[in-house]
Protein backbone atom coordinates (compact mmCIF):
# COMPACT_ATOMS: atom_id res chain seq x y z
CA UNK A 1 0.00 0.00 0.00
CA UNK A 2 1.35 3.40 -0.93
CA UNK A 3 2.09 5.83 1.89
CA UNK A 4 -0.01 8.55 0.28
CA UNK A 5 -3.16 7.53 -1.56
CA UNK A 6 -5.87 9.44 -3.34
CA UNK A 7 -9.05 8.43 -1.49
CA UNK A 8 -11.44 10.35 -3.69
CA UNK A 9 -11.47 13.02 -6.36
CA UNK A 10 -14.46 15.20 -7.16
CA UNK A 11 -14.44 17.05 -10.46
CA UNK A 12 -17.54 19.16 -10.97
CA UNK A 13 -19.08 18.79 -14.41
CA UNK A 14 -21.76 21.27 -13.33
CA UNK A 15 -22.12 23.86 -10.59
CA UNK A 16 -22.68 22.37 -7.15
CA UNK A 17 -23.46 23.92 -3.78
CA UNK A 18 -20.98 21.77 -1.91
CA UNK A 19 -18.61 18.83 -1.99
CA UNK A 20 -18.65 16.14 0.68
CA UNK A 21 -16.09 13.46 1.41
CA UNK A 22 -17.66 10.77 3.56
CA UNK A 23 -15.46 7.70 3.11
CA UNK A 24 -12.22 8.70 4.74
CA UNK A 25 -10.60 5.33 5.26
CA UNK A 26 -8.01 4.50 7.91
CA UNK A 27 -4.97 6.70 7.63
CA UNK A 28 -2.88 8.77 10.02
CA UNK A 29 -3.38 12.10 8.28
CA UNK A 30 -5.53 13.64 5.55
CA UNK A 31 -4.74 16.19 2.90
CA UNK A 32 -7.18 17.94 0.57
CA UNK A 33 -6.04 19.72 -2.56
CA UNK A 34 -8.50 22.14 -4.10
CA UNK A 35 -8.66 23.99 -7.37
CA UNK A 36 -11.81 26.04 -6.91
CA UNK A 37 -14.04 28.79 -8.22
CA UNK A 38 -17.53 29.89 -7.18
CA UNK A 39 -20.35 32.05 -8.53
CA UNK A 40 -20.92 34.14 -5.39
CA UNK A 41 -22.16 37.36 -6.99
CA UNK A 42 -20.02 40.43 -6.56
CA UNK A 43 -16.92 38.68 -5.32
CA UNK A 44 -13.48 38.22 -6.80
CA UNK A 45 -12.44 35.55 -4.35
CA UNK A 46 -13.88 33.84 -1.30
CA UNK A 47 -12.95 31.80 1.69
CA UNK A 48 -13.73 28.12 1.51
CA UNK A 49 -15.97 26.99 4.37
CA UNK A 50 -15.65 23.56 6.01
CA UNK A 51 -17.68 21.47 8.42
CA UNK A 52 -16.74 18.16 10.01
CA UNK A 53 -19.16 15.31 10.63
CA UNK A 54 -22.11 17.53 9.73
CA UNK A 55 -21.70 19.56 12.90
CA UNK A 56 -23.49 22.90 12.59
CA UNK A 57 -22.86 23.96 16.18
CA UNK A 58 -20.77 26.96 17.17
CA UNK A 59 -17.71 24.81 17.61
CA UNK A 60 -15.21 26.16 15.11
CA UNK A 61 -12.34 28.62 15.46
CA UNK A 62 -10.14 30.02 12.71
CA UNK A 63 -7.02 32.17 12.64
CA UNK A 64 -5.61 33.32 9.33
CA UNK A 65 -2.68 35.38 8.15
CA UNK A 66 -2.88 36.75 4.65
CA UNK A 67 -1.46 39.11 2.06
CA UNK A 68 -3.53 40.89 -0.55
CA UNK A 69 -3.54 43.66 -3.14
CA UNK A 70 0.18 43.60 -3.58
CA UNK A 71 1.37 45.22 -0.38
CA UNK A 72 -1.14 44.61 2.41
CA UNK A 73 -1.10 42.04 5.19
CA UNK A 74 -3.83 41.25 7.69
CA UNK A 75 -5.17 38.76 10.19
CA UNK A 76 -8.63 37.28 10.64
CA UNK A 77 -9.60 35.52 13.87
CA UNK A 78 -12.91 33.98 14.77
CA UNK A 79 -14.25 31.60 17.38
CA UNK A 80 -17.67 30.19 18.13
CA UNK A 81 -18.55 29.89 14.47
CA UNK A 82 -20.65 27.20 12.82
CA UNK A 83 -17.98 26.38 10.23
CA UNK A 84 -14.29 26.76 9.51
CA UNK A 85 -14.19 30.27 8.13
CA UNK A 86 -10.82 30.17 6.37
CA UNK A 87 -10.68 26.64 5.04
CA UNK A 88 -9.04 27.79 1.83
CA UNK A 89 -9.47 30.36 -0.92
CA UNK A 90 -11.29 30.11 -4.24
CA UNK A 91 -11.90 32.41 -7.18
CA UNK A 92 -15.15 34.35 -7.53
CA UNK A 93 -17.03 35.57 -10.59
CA UNK A 94 -15.28 38.95 -10.64
CA UNK A 95 -11.90 37.34 -11.14
CA UNK A 96 -11.41 38.35 -14.76
CA UNK A 97 -10.44 35.08 -16.37
CA UNK A 98 -13.09 32.42 -16.07
CA UNK A 99 -10.32 29.86 -16.26
CA UNK A 100 -8.66 31.22 -13.10
CA UNK A 101 -9.22 28.89 -10.14
CA UNK A 102 -7.85 29.48 -6.63
CA UNK A 103 -5.62 26.81 -5.13
CA UNK A 104 -5.64 25.38 -1.60
CA UNK A 105 -3.79 22.62 0.26
CA UNK A 106 -5.36 21.55 3.57
CA UNK A 107 -3.65 19.29 6.13
CA UNK A 108 -5.68 17.54 8.82
CA UNK A 109 -3.39 15.63 11.17
CA UNK A 110 -4.34 12.62 13.28
CA UNK A 111 -7.97 13.00 12.26
CA UNK A 112 -9.02 9.62 13.66
CA UNK A 113 -7.73 10.18 17.19
CA UNK A 114 -10.70 10.36 19.56
CA UNK A 115 -8.52 11.98 22.22
CA UNK A 116 -7.94 15.11 20.21
CA UNK A 117 -10.01 17.96 18.91
CA UNK A 118 -9.64 18.17 15.16
CA UNK A 119 -7.18 20.80 13.99
CA UNK A 120 -6.09 21.73 10.50
CA UNK A 121 -3.83 24.11 8.64
CA UNK A 122 -4.11 25.35 5.09
CA UNK A 123 -2.15 27.34 2.55
CA UNK A 124 -4.06 28.94 -0.30
CA UNK A 125 -3.64 31.51 -3.01
CA UNK A 126 -5.30 33.27 -5.88
CA UNK A 127 -3.29 35.33 -8.34
CA UNK A 128 -4.99 38.16 -10.24
CA UNK A 129 -8.37 38.46 -8.57
CA UNK A 130 -11.11 40.97 -9.42
CA UNK A 131 -8.92 44.02 -8.88
CA UNK A 132 -6.03 42.56 -10.80
CA UNK A 133 -4.41 41.86 -7.48
CA UNK A 134 -3.75 38.68 -5.57
CA UNK A 135 -4.42 36.87 -2.32
CA UNK A 136 -2.23 34.53 -0.27
CA UNK A 137 -3.44 32.94 2.95
CA UNK A 138 -2.07 30.69 5.70
CA UNK A 139 -4.57 29.61 8.34
CA UNK A 140 -5.34 27.27 11.20
CA UNK A 141 -8.67 25.94 12.33
CA UNK A 142 -10.03 24.09 15.32
CA UNK A 143 -13.12 21.94 15.60
CA UNK A 144 -13.93 21.65 19.31
CA UNK A 145 -14.90 18.01 19.20
CA UNK A 146 -12.83 14.92 19.90
CA UNK A 147 -14.81 12.62 17.64
CA UNK A 148 -12.92 10.98 14.81
CA UNK A 149 -13.60 12.83 11.58
CA UNK A 150 -15.90 10.77 9.38
CA UNK A 151 -17.06 13.33 6.86
CA UNK A 152 -15.87 16.65 5.48
CA UNK A 153 -18.18 19.19 3.87
CA UNK A 154 -16.67 21.99 1.78
CA UNK A 155 -18.78 24.86 0.45
CA UNK A 156 -18.54 28.50 -0.65
CA UNK A 157 -20.00 31.29 1.53
CA UNK A 158 -22.85 31.73 -0.94
CA UNK A 159 -23.82 30.41 -4.32
CA UNK A 160 -22.17 27.33 -5.76
CA UNK A 161 -18.86 25.98 -6.87
CA UNK A 162 -18.39 26.48 -10.59
CA UNK A 163 -17.97 23.72 -13.12
CA UNK A 164 -14.34 22.70 -13.29
CA UNK A 165 -13.76 22.90 -9.54
CA UNK A 166 -11.73 19.90 -8.48
CA UNK A 167 -10.98 18.52 -5.03
CA UNK A 168 -8.92 15.49 -4.14
CA UNK A 169 -8.77 13.88 -0.71
CA UNK A 170 -5.55 12.07 0.15
CA UNK A 171 -4.83 9.68 2.99
CA UNK A 172 -1.32 9.52 4.41
CA UNK A 173 -0.25 6.37 6.24
CA UNK A 174 1.72 6.20 9.44
CA UNK B 1 6.36 10.23 -9.93
CA UNK B 2 6.94 11.08 -6.34
CA UNK B 3 7.06 8.15 -3.98
CA UNK B 4 6.69 8.43 -0.26
CA UNK B 5 8.15 6.08 2.32
CA UNK B 6 7.10 6.15 5.91
CA UNK B 7 10.37 6.09 7.84
CA UNK B 8 9.24 6.43 11.44
CA UNK B 9 6.21 6.99 13.62
CA UNK B 10 6.31 8.03 17.26
CA UNK B 11 3.09 8.17 19.24
CA UNK B 12 3.58 9.07 22.87
CA UNK B 13 1.77 7.04 25.49
CA UNK B 14 3.59 8.93 28.25
CA UNK B 15 4.96 12.47 28.40
CA UNK B 16 8.44 12.88 26.95
CA UNK B 17 10.75 15.86 26.55
CA UNK B 18 12.30 14.67 23.31
CA UNK B 19 11.77 12.52 20.26
CA UNK B 20 14.82 11.35 18.34
CA UNK B 21 15.14 9.66 14.99
CA UNK B 22 18.54 8.16 14.25
CA UNK B 23 20.03 6.23 11.39
CA UNK B 24 17.98 8.02 8.77
CA UNK B 25 18.85 6.53 5.42
CA UNK B 26 20.28 8.85 2.80
CA UNK B 27 18.43 7.09 0.02
CA UNK B 28 15.59 9.61 -0.35
CA UNK B 29 15.53 12.98 -2.05
CA UNK B 30 13.70 14.89 0.67
CA UNK B 31 12.42 14.46 4.21
CA UNK B 32 8.97 15.49 5.38
CA UNK B 33 7.77 15.68 9.00
CA UNK B 34 4.25 15.83 10.34
CA UNK B 35 3.74 16.51 14.04
CA UNK B 36 0.57 16.74 16.08
CA UNK B 37 1.75 17.94 19.47
CA UNK B 38 0.79 19.41 22.81
CA UNK B 39 3.06 20.04 25.78
CA UNK B 40 2.66 20.40 29.52
CA UNK B 41 4.02 23.95 29.74
CA UNK B 42 1.67 26.53 31.22
CA UNK B 43 1.33 28.43 27.97
CA UNK B 44 -0.79 28.73 24.88
CA UNK B 45 2.04 27.86 22.52
CA UNK B 46 5.56 26.57 23.19
CA UNK B 47 8.52 26.13 20.87
CA UNK B 48 9.71 22.82 19.49
CA UNK B 49 13.49 22.80 19.12
CA UNK B 50 15.09 20.93 16.22
CA UNK B 51 18.70 19.72 16.06
CA UNK B 52 20.35 17.80 13.25
CA UNK B 53 23.09 15.17 13.72
CA UNK B 54 23.43 16.13 17.40
CA UNK B 55 24.97 19.46 16.40
CA UNK B 56 24.58 22.04 19.17
CA UNK B 57 26.96 24.57 17.68
CA UNK B 58 25.81 28.04 16.74
CA UNK B 59 24.97 26.93 13.23
CA UNK B 60 21.23 27.51 12.96
CA UNK B 61 19.39 30.49 11.50
CA UNK B 62 15.71 31.18 10.86
CA UNK B 63 13.35 33.67 9.28
CA UNK B 64 9.71 33.50 10.26
CA UNK B 65 6.40 35.10 9.41
CA UNK B 66 3.75 34.70 12.06
CA UNK B 67 0.69 36.09 13.73
CA UNK B 68 -0.58 35.75 17.28
CA UNK B 69 -2.24 39.14 17.32
CA UNK B 70 -3.98 41.25 14.69
CA UNK B 71 -0.59 42.31 13.31
CA UNK B 72 1.45 39.96 11.10
CA UNK B 73 5.08 39.97 12.21
CA UNK B 74 8.39 38.77 10.86
CA UNK B 75 11.48 37.83 12.83
CA UNK B 76 14.98 36.69 12.00
CA UNK B 77 17.57 34.97 14.16
CA UNK B 78 21.04 33.59 13.51
CA UNK B 79 23.84 31.95 15.46
CA UNK B 80 21.39 29.73 17.31
CA UNK B 81 22.20 26.33 18.75
CA UNK B 82 19.02 24.83 17.29
CA UNK B 83 16.06 25.67 15.13
CA UNK B 84 13.79 27.17 17.72
CA UNK B 85 11.05 28.96 15.80
CA UNK B 86 10.23 26.18 13.36
CA UNK B 87 7.59 24.33 15.30
CA UNK B 88 5.14 24.93 18.11
CA UNK B 89 3.00 22.92 20.52
CA UNK B 90 -0.13 24.02 22.28
CA UNK B 91 0.31 24.20 26.05
CA UNK B 92 -1.95 23.63 29.00
CA UNK B 93 -3.50 27.11 28.75
CA UNK B 94 -5.02 26.28 25.37
CA UNK B 95 -8.35 24.50 25.04
CA UNK B 96 -8.13 20.94 26.39
CA UNK B 97 -7.47 18.17 23.87
CA UNK B 98 -6.25 20.67 21.29
CA UNK B 99 -2.98 19.83 19.58
CA UNK B 100 -0.77 21.90 17.31
CA UNK B 101 -0.18 20.94 13.71
CA UNK B 102 3.31 21.20 12.21
CA UNK B 103 4.72 20.16 8.84
CA UNK B 104 8.37 20.52 7.81
CA UNK B 105 10.12 19.92 4.49
CA UNK B 106 13.85 19.25 4.42
CA UNK B 107 14.81 19.21 0.74
CA UNK B 108 17.97 17.49 -0.48
CA UNK B 109 18.81 16.49 3.09
CA UNK B 110 21.38 13.85 2.17
CA UNK B 111 23.75 15.91 0.06
CA UNK B 112 27.22 16.61 1.43
CA UNK B 113 27.90 19.78 -0.55
CA UNK B 114 25.28 22.23 0.66
CA UNK B 115 23.83 23.64 3.85
CA UNK B 116 20.39 22.30 4.74
CA UNK B 117 17.32 24.46 4.44
CA UNK B 118 13.95 23.73 6.02
CA UNK B 119 10.46 25.05 5.40
CA UNK B 120 7.94 24.76 8.19
CA UNK B 121 4.28 25.56 8.73
CA UNK B 122 3.09 25.35 12.31
CA UNK B 123 -0.16 26.39 13.97
CA UNK B 124 -1.37 26.44 17.56
CA UNK B 125 -5.17 26.67 17.33
CA UNK B 126 -7.37 27.73 20.20
CA UNK B 127 -10.96 28.76 20.83
CA UNK B 128 -9.91 32.32 21.48
CA UNK B 129 -9.29 35.50 19.55
CA UNK B 130 -7.34 37.12 22.37
CA UNK B 131 -3.79 38.17 21.55
CA UNK B 132 -1.09 35.50 21.97
CA UNK B 133 -3.61 32.81 22.84
CA UNK B 134 -3.23 31.35 19.34
CA UNK B 135 -0.50 31.23 16.68
CA UNK B 136 -0.04 30.73 12.96
CA UNK B 137 3.58 30.52 11.87
CA UNK B 138 5.69 29.74 8.83
CA UNK B 139 9.48 29.60 9.03
CA UNK B 140 12.46 29.09 6.77
CA UNK B 141 15.36 27.48 8.59
CA UNK B 142 19.05 26.97 7.84
CA UNK B 143 21.49 24.49 9.31
CA UNK B 144 24.80 26.04 8.29
CA UNK B 145 27.25 23.56 9.75
CA UNK B 146 29.82 21.85 7.57
CA UNK B 147 27.62 20.17 4.98
CA UNK B 148 26.71 16.63 5.92
CA UNK B 149 23.85 14.29 5.21
CA UNK B 150 21.19 14.45 7.91
CA UNK B 151 21.08 11.12 9.70
CA UNK B 152 19.65 12.20 13.06
CA UNK B 153 16.82 14.52 14.03
CA UNK B 154 16.19 15.57 17.63
CA UNK B 155 12.90 17.23 18.55
CA UNK B 156 12.76 18.88 21.98
CA UNK B 157 9.82 20.48 23.75
CA UNK B 158 11.08 23.75 25.24
CA UNK B 159 11.17 23.53 29.06
CA UNK B 160 8.39 20.96 29.05
CA UNK B 161 7.31 17.52 27.93
CA UNK B 162 5.28 16.57 24.92
CA UNK B 163 2.10 15.08 26.34
CA UNK B 164 0.65 11.66 25.61
CA UNK B 165 -1.17 11.38 22.28
CA UNK B 166 1.41 13.62 20.60
CA UNK B 167 2.40 12.03 17.30
CA UNK B 168 5.45 12.44 15.09
CA UNK B 169 5.84 11.07 11.57
CA UNK B 170 8.91 11.13 9.36
CA UNK B 171 8.62 10.47 5.63
CA UNK B 172 11.18 10.06 2.88
CA UNK B 173 10.16 11.39 -0.52
CA UNK B 174 11.82 10.46 -3.78
CA UNK B 175 11.34 11.76 -7.28
CA UNK B 176 9.40 14.87 -6.34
Amino acid sequence: MAVIEAIATTYLEAAAASVTFSSLGSYEHLQIRVSGRDNYAGSGGNNLYIRFNGDTGSNYSTHSLYAYNGSNTAVDKYTGQAYVYAGGYISGPLTPAAANYGVTVIDILDYGNANKNTTMQQMSGLVADSSGNSFLQFASALWDNTAAVTSILLYPPSGSFERGTEMTLYGIQE
Amino acid sequence: MAAWTHIAHSSLSLPAATVTWTGISGSYDHLYLKMSTRCDAVSYSTNIYVNFNSDTGTNYSETQLYAGTATPTSYRASGQTKLQYSGYSTGTSALADTFSSTTMWIPNYANTANFKQTLTSSVSPNNSTTDVQWLVNTTAGLWGATPAAIHTILLTSFSSDFVAQSTFDLYGVTGA
